[in-house]
């Protein structure tokens, strides 16, 4: 690695430090600024309970303060304050507990479209035209158009209620297949769509037609030049597609009821449990900045002639 | 060649589908995300456990801090408080000792305070062996009555003597009596006194709610003890044996709950989830035994399909319209002021709560067995001789409450209302309909139940001339504009807490913090247009021409300080009157707790709070 690309991934550190500080600004003001607090409920507790309680976890202090106070703890203890909510339990162990199956989740289901999208582009575009590629171009277009919650609503009803051979609740383990499978279909037909054409461009240029005649096996050309060269839009693809799984995937944790992290945004936001709110955030704004800046690492890696200034 | 190759790569797909199998198993630590061909799926719940779900993570399952039903259901399954809701062997539901030998009666003082005085049973344990003593629930009463814990359920404690001291805050909302506690003492370890401002009807039913359970000082001290099951330290049936948040919540029976031997059935599993289709899904293939909501569209398939295990019962609460009674709703030709006016905007109020076809609503639109409602205070409340409050409300012979809600009297209700509105707007006998009504907002919070109603009474109103545009806000935001009384007119719903009427009356107060109409507040503070007569009741109040503060709020104060139980419903009657002359209550219907139970359960039963009880169920067949 020269010392360009070092200043480079530096400068990207920087960005995405900076990217992340200013998410978290924008979504503590803005929180805030929503109407109905934290502590409003249907019946309504009574104004000292409410003065009492925004006292404890320091809510009546200036705005200003309560931001400067929050930016410390997180730098300094790493510390993401109580939930308002679930009273008793830490944002830190909630997120913790999403993010285990959002990650278990998110990380079978975009490794396994990588995969089986890879495989199948690869030989779609070896056997162009043939029945073969037909059919992989039908079922992944039908794939990359249909909705997720339809997908998932589909297979719920055929393998949990019609079949009755796997779970409908994410739950259990084998409960976690049906959504995995659900996350996995859409990226796995744009993977396999993506390797498929760039795959048939890298197969018609020059240096493999003059691999070819210098009499290189078939297999050598395959894996040792083409799929390489072919790959290199997946991997663009996949980075971010990685962080999209994992943190977006609220649709099928519904569906599904999975614990995910998803869900637990969605409900600290509807909650208004503020520090809920920006932990949930933060990590979400980490994940998606991490990824994009990881596979523009790669993508450098693979590909030596991209200049990345 | 090809042919080879397209193999290889066919392998490779399958090999890699393999590996990501298994590297999900391995990222768990458990193996748990395991391929269905590598081990054998089981649908259906372990045997010998009941499997249910009520609804997603509840916020806190301290007894104290609870203020959902959901949570009340798993809380009356792990505490064990003085008494207990409990069915007879004829199915009918009583209030029972639980963990006090017996409920006595209360004894009066000369100051018109009543004291308690209970025997706890001998040999009560907590779940780790410790004795669970009279000291325990002094210490828990005192703790979730206090301002420091700020509870939402707080004010159940209201009746105890001692609690007003508590609450009692100065101009800056500081509490005056910092040190201040209920009257409740434990005289020896086994003895509990406890002494109420006044003789209260519901309060051994208040004994049996989770507010009133007991926790143990050393055990709560450490505020995250209600969320793992190693710190949650209980008394009742149950103890939490697992719990994977947002999850599953597994309990097993208490070997030392005193009454373990009647409990039946060995394991719960509470599953959580909040997705009605997901529930309906694990209700069909037979996982799930009980499911405590469905989705809305399916209800009338799914009475069709399950006609025995698909159940309504009652549930005390009422679904209403409320209005801001600030709300300008006069013609802008009206020349009415003041006390005037606001008569006016009382008898077109109520002209309009009579245009809405409440049959329609339930039958067509809610279909879940709700019942059309005419007064406020909900059916399942009981006067004092076991009668129906509701039955008891208004004043005509001819109909319950205070409009016929009848299917036959919608003709005539159209006509009256139309009638009483061409006093004040003016009519256009061509079209039908009122050519100067103000139009109107109804704000309700982002639902597709609640939005279908607003599209019927939108449409009912829109028969007669009356605009109404729709509104819909997310839930806090929705909470918040009802609350500050930035709206014209609202969808609203009160559950009771215990049966009371007073529950669904003393929210009108001024000073309430559920008074979302507005009553007492902005412009209305001023308006004298109310009157009382109390002398009937031998009270030397009359009230002519007063402020609400003047009227309500005096009838309110006195109706919880009356000790005479005939006396207090009567006034809880005319309480009622004057809050619906108003108008700004118009009530659509009663709520019914809807549910779906296994045909394979037997022993079930649940209470008119919608409280669940599985612990002497026996589960005959799954699935």
């Amino acid at each position: 690695m020269n010392s360009k690309t070092l200043l480079y991934i530096v400068k990207r550190i920087g960005l995405a430090v900076l990217t992340v500080w200013v998410v978290i600004t924008i979504t503590f003001f803005v929180m805030r600024a929503v109407p109905g607090g934290p502590f409003m409920g249907e019946k309504a507790i009574s104004p000292a309970a409410q003065a009492a309680l925004e006292a404890k976890y320091g809510l009546d202090r200036p705005l200003s303060e309560q931001y400067f106070t929050y930016l410390k703890d997180i730098l300094t203890r790493f510390d993401f304050g109580p939930s308002l909510k679930q009273r008793g339990r830490t944002v830190t162990e909630i997120i913790a507990d999403g993010m285990k199956t959002s990650v278990k989740l998110g990380v079978v289901a975009a490794f396994s479209a990588l995969a089986v999208g890879v495989v199948l582009g690869a030989v779609a575009a070896l056997r162009r035209n043939s029945i073969l590629d037909r059919a992989v171009m039908v079922i992944t277009t039908a794939f990359v158009s249909m909705p997720s919650f339809i997908m998932g609503s589909l297979l719920l009803v055929l393998f949990a209620v019609r079949l009755k051979v796997l779970p409908a609740n994410g739950t259990t383990g084998a409960g976690l297949i049906l959504p995995i499978i659900t996350l996995a279909l859409y990226p796995m037909a744009y993977i396999t769509r993506l390797t498929r054409s760039s795959m048939l461009d890298v197969l018609g240029q020059d240096y493999i037609r003059t691999a070819r005649a210098k009499g290189v096996s078939g297999m050598k050309i395959i894996f040792g030049h083409a799929l390489k060269n072919a790959l290199i839009p997946v991997i663009t693809y996949f980075g971010p597609m990685l962080a999209y799984i994992v943190t977006g995937s609220l649709v099928v944790e519904r569906i599904f009821s999975v614990p995910g992290i998803g869900r637990a945004f969605v409900q600290s936001i509807t909650n208004r449990d503020y520090p809920m709110v920006m932990g949930t955030t933060i990590v979400l704004a980490c994940l998606i900045v991490v990824m994009n800046l990881v596979s523009d690492i790669l993508y450098k890696v693979v590909d030596p002639r991209i200049n990345l200034e | 060649m090809k042919k080879s190759l397209a193999l290889l790569l066919a392998l490779c797909l399958a090999l890699s589908l393999a590996a990501c199998g298994g590297g999900g198993a391995g990222t768990s630590g458990g193996g748990d995300t395991a391929m269905p061909d590598t081990e054998p799926v089981n649908v259906a719940a372990s045997p010998g456990a009941l499997a249910a779900c009520l609804a997603s993570e509840p916020d806190s399952i301290d007894p104290a801090l609870n203020s959902s039903v959901d949570g009340a259901t798993l809380i009356i399954h792990l505490f064990s408080g003085l008494a207990k809701w409990d069915q007879t062997a004829d199915g009918t539901l009583t209030i029972s000792p639980d963990a006090a030998e017996e409920l006595p009666e209360g004894v009066p003082n000369d100051d018109g305070t009543v004291t308690y005085t209970y025997t706890l049973r001998d040999g009560l344990k907590w779940s780790d062996g410790e004795p669970v003593t009279a000291a325990d629930f002094v210490y828990s009463w005192n703790r979730a009555a206090s301002v420091a814990l700020g509870a939402d359920y707080g004010y159940m404690f209201e009746v105890v003597q001692g609690y007003n001291d508590i609450w009692e805050a100065d101009d800056n909302g500081n509490p005056v009596n910092p040190d201040a506690k209920l009257s409740v003492e434990a005289v020896d370890e086994r003895t509990l006194t406890v002494t109420l401002y006044n003789a209260v009807a519901y309060w051994n039913e208040l004994l049996a709610f989770p507010a009133y359970m007991p926790v143990r000082e050393d055990v709560v001290s450490d505020e995250s003890w209600a969320t793992k099951p190693e710190t949650l330290v209980c008394n009742g049936p149950y103890t939490i044996t697992s719990w994977a948040h947002d999850s599953l919540i597994t309990m097993e029976k208490n070997p030392n709950y005193i009454d373990a031997d009647s409990v039946t059935m060995e394991k719960l599993e509470f599953y959580l989830s909040d997705d009605e289709n997901n529930m309906l899904s694990n209700f069909q293939n037979g996982s799930w035994q009980l499911i405590d909501n469905v989705p809305t569209n399916e209800i009338p398939k799914l009475k069709e399909e399950y006609p025995t295990q698909f159940v309504v019962t009652g549930q005390i609460g009422t679904y209403y319209v409320c209005w801001n009674i600030n709300e300008d709703i006069l013609p802008a030709s009206s020349e009415l002021m003041g006390v005037e006016a606001e008569n006016a905007k009382a008898e077109i109020r109520n002209a309009i709560a009579l245009l809405f076809d409440r049959n329609y609503i339930v039958n067509d639109i809610t279909q879940a067995g709700q019942v059309p409602a005419s007064s406020f205070v909900a059916m399942g409340m009981t006067e004092p001789d076991g009668t129906e409050f509701y039955k008891n409300a208004g004043h005509s012979d001819a109909f319950v409450g205070y409009y016929d809600v009848s299917e036959d009297a919608i003709e005539s209700n159209y006509t009256t209302a139309v009638e009483t509105l061409k006093k004040y707007y003016a009519f256009d006998d061509a079209t039908q309909a009122f050519t100067d009504f103000p139009t109107l907002t109804y704000l309700y919070n982002t639902n597709e139940g609640h939005k279908a109603i607003a599209e019927y009474l939108q449409s009912a109103l829109a028969g007669i001339g009356i605009t109404v545009n729709l509104e819909n806000q997310e839930w806090k935001t929705f909470l918040n504009t009802r609350k500050t009384g930035d709206y014209s007119i609202a969808r609203n719903g009160w559950l009771a807490d215990y049966n009371d009427p007073i529950c669904f009356l003393d929210m009108w107060t001024t000073a309430s913090g559920n008074n979302d109409v507005q009553f007492g507040k902005g412009e209305h503070a001023s308006v004298a247009a109310y009157s009382m007569d109390l002398t009937p009741y031998g009270y030397d109040i009359t009230v002519q021409d007063g402020t609400w503060a003047q009227t309500y709020d005096v009838l309110i104060s006195t109706i919880k300080t009356c000790t005479d139980n005939d006396t207090r419903y009567q006034l809880m009657h005319v309480a009622e009157d004057l809050l619906m002359s108003t108008g700004c209550i118009a009530p659509l219907y009663f709520y019914t707790d809807l549910y779906m139970l296994s045909d394979g359960v037997e022993g079930f039963y649940s209470n008119p709070l919608g409280f669940k009880y599985f612990m002497h169920c026996v589960v005959t067949a799954y699935g």
